[in-house]
């Protein structure tokens, strides 16, 4: 009994630490976007009167226009991973098509150096004429986000038992059916959490976005960049840039851990 | 062609043709540049063979930058796998708080890293940062930056940023694998680092050995923590592959040669993919 206490104390404050690891840095930036320029030359203040300066700055600069554009960009590419992704994912799951070798191929798109890929998508932006804006960002950031979202995905639907899907069958429905009807509810939430990891892997690229939209068209990391000086008044301006772009992120975190540690506990992991 | 197989075949078509359209494309034309002197200003691109290949071996600065690179992946990978199976074994026996506390544990994961590297520069900077300052004032004199240093700042961005992949993916293996053998070594008296090293990582490995390809060759394509915080200095310590490839191909446009660089990390990278998935098949048997 008193092992186990002392097991217990222990865990909770190992899961501490890691907590106050993570969270005492973002509160940084967080007391850090409220401060006046003149509080920001001491970083260690903590008394200070909290100002609303540094976010109208950041809301006032380029940077709501950025976050449409990653914006659009998250939306299209995860629209596009789904309706290929989906079907595709399903159909390796439940019939083996493809096997191993997509398999592998999907593991290697994973793991493609940025920098094998980055330059012929450059060179199509200037043979399509869309060089320099979000267009150009689109197929490049599909080379990335849909191998993972396929990975997932075979993950979620490997879960499914196939006797509900058989009992669909006899109950008259198609295979398309079954599958529409009777699978696609069963892994909803994996299917969200597919999607809300691929958009964030598109919303935090800079690297293609560096080398494809680096002109006035760029996308949100590439603004946060921007501020990236040391004189005072950009600091706080920066910190709420920062704030702005990872919020989101960190709200929907909350609401697809569960679904993402399932889905990886299931086949997802192992090929 | 049973109807089954004809099924599963129309609907896998898509998304073959999506990744030949996006994967192999770029991956046939990326090999296609290696091979020729194009830079983004040239009007003839001629055809030069093996030359580029036959520069970069020779190329001291580069190999020096994946030099870099290899030791930067293996220090912080290596945390990270320790950290994170330490982290996820504490959080599966966890029973209030379950949802608020993983969702924190895993959320440095879903930061731009650029964010993170200009969050981590702003508070180790040498004069003006909050961590510094604090250290400073405990009589720690630490330059996260200067030489010597600056490798294991960015290994530390790394740790903070991506410990949590691990954590996730560890998490994932270990609340899916059966609970039974761990209770019947717990019963016969095995004691915890017993438990550890011959039932839990035994058991984990398919997942351990995925989690490190993963991690490792993502670490590899390092880029944001350089190009937020150091910019390959001081000197050209901190040059890694990724901000070494980026500079050859868009600060000197020469695209033929940075395709050649970019090849030569990928036949590498495909080695280590290699190696480990024989070892993942050979495990399963």
């Amino acid at each position: 009994m008193v092992e186990q206490r002392f097991s217990r104390i222990l865990r909770s404050t190992w899961i501490a630490a890691g907590i106050l690891t993570i969270v005492l840095p973002m509160m940084w930036i967080v007391i850090a976007s409220l401060k006046s320029p003149a509080d920001l030359t001491d970083a260690t203040k903590i008394a200070f009167t909290p100002t609303g300066e540094n976010w109208a700055n950041a809301l006032a600069s380029g940077l709501p226009a950025a976050l449409l554009r990653s914006l659009i960009v998250g939306v299209v590419v995860v629209a596009v991973s789904l309706v290929v992704g989906v079907p595709g994912a399903y159909a390796l799951a439940r019939y083996g098509v493809g096997g191993t070798p997509l398999g592998f191929v999907l593991l290697m798109a994973q793991v493609l150096p940025p920098a094998v890929l980055v330059f012929p998508f450059l060179r199509l932006s200037h043979l399509l004429k869309t060089n320099g804006t979000i267009a150009a960002l689109i197929p490049a950031h599909i080379s990335f986000v849909l191998p993972v979202v396929v990975w997932l995905l075979i993950g979620f639907f490997a879960s499914v038992p196939v006797s509900i899907e058989e009992q669909a069958r006899i109950d008259g429905k198609s295979r398309l059916g079954a599958f529409w009807s009777v699978v696609i509810p069963h892994v909803r939430p994996g299917i969200g959490a597919a999607c809300v990891f691929g958009f964030s892997l598109s919303w935090n690229d800079m690297f293609y976005s560096l080398i494809l939209v680096p002109g006035s068209a760029q996308t949100l990391p590439l603004t946060i960049a921007g501020f990236n000086t040391f004189r005072g008044i950009e600091l706080g301006t920066m910190s709420a840039a920062i704030l702005l772009a990872s919020i989101p992120m960190l709200i929907a975190t909350f609401f697809i851990q569960k679904h993402l540690v399932q889905g990886l506990g299931g086949n997802g992991v192992k090929y | 062609m049973t109807s089954d197989k004809k099924f599963g075949v129309l609907m896998i078509t898509p998304l073959v043709v999506v990744l030949i359209a996006a994967v192999g494309y770029p991956v046939a034309t990326s090999l296609n540049l290696s091979v020729t002197d194009f830079t983004l200003t040239s009007k003839n691109v001629q055809n030069i063979g093996m030359e580029n290949y036959a520069a970069a071996f020779s190329d001291t600065p580069f190999w020096e930058a994946l030099w870099t690179t290899t030791a930067y992946t293996v220090l912080a990978v290596s945390i990270e796998l320790i950290l994170g199976i330490a982290i996820a074994a504490a959080l599966v026996k966890q029973k209030r708080w379950v949802n608020i506390t993983r969702s924190v544990l895993i959320s440095p994961m879903f930061i731009a890293p650029i964010a993170v590297g200009l969050m981590f520069r702003f508070l180790l900077n040498g004069q003006s940062g909050a961590i510094s300052k604090t250290l400073a004032a405990l009589g720690i004199d630490h330059d996260f930056f200067g030489s010597g240093n600056v490798l294991y700042t960015l290994v530390g961005m790394d740790v903070w940023q991506w410990t949590p992949f691990m954590v996730l993916l560890m998490l994932a293996g270990m609340l899916s694998m059966p609970t039974a053998p761990l209770e019947a070594a717990r019963v016969d008296g095995a004691g915890a680092l017993y438990r550890l090293r011959r039932v839990l990582l035994p058991m984990l490995r398919p997942t351990i050995t995925v989690a490190l390809v993963l991690r490792a060759l993502d670490a590899m394509r390092v880029f944001e923590y350089v190009f937020a915080t150091t910019k390959g200095g001081p000197g050209t310590e901190s040059v890694t592959v990724q901000y070494f490839i980026y500079q050859r191909g868009i600060q000197f446009f020469d695209l033929g040669y940075a395709s050649a660089l970019a090849f030569i990390v990928l036949a590498i990278v495909a080695v280590i993919v290699l190696v480990f998935a024989r070892r993942v098949v050979r495990q399963h048997g």
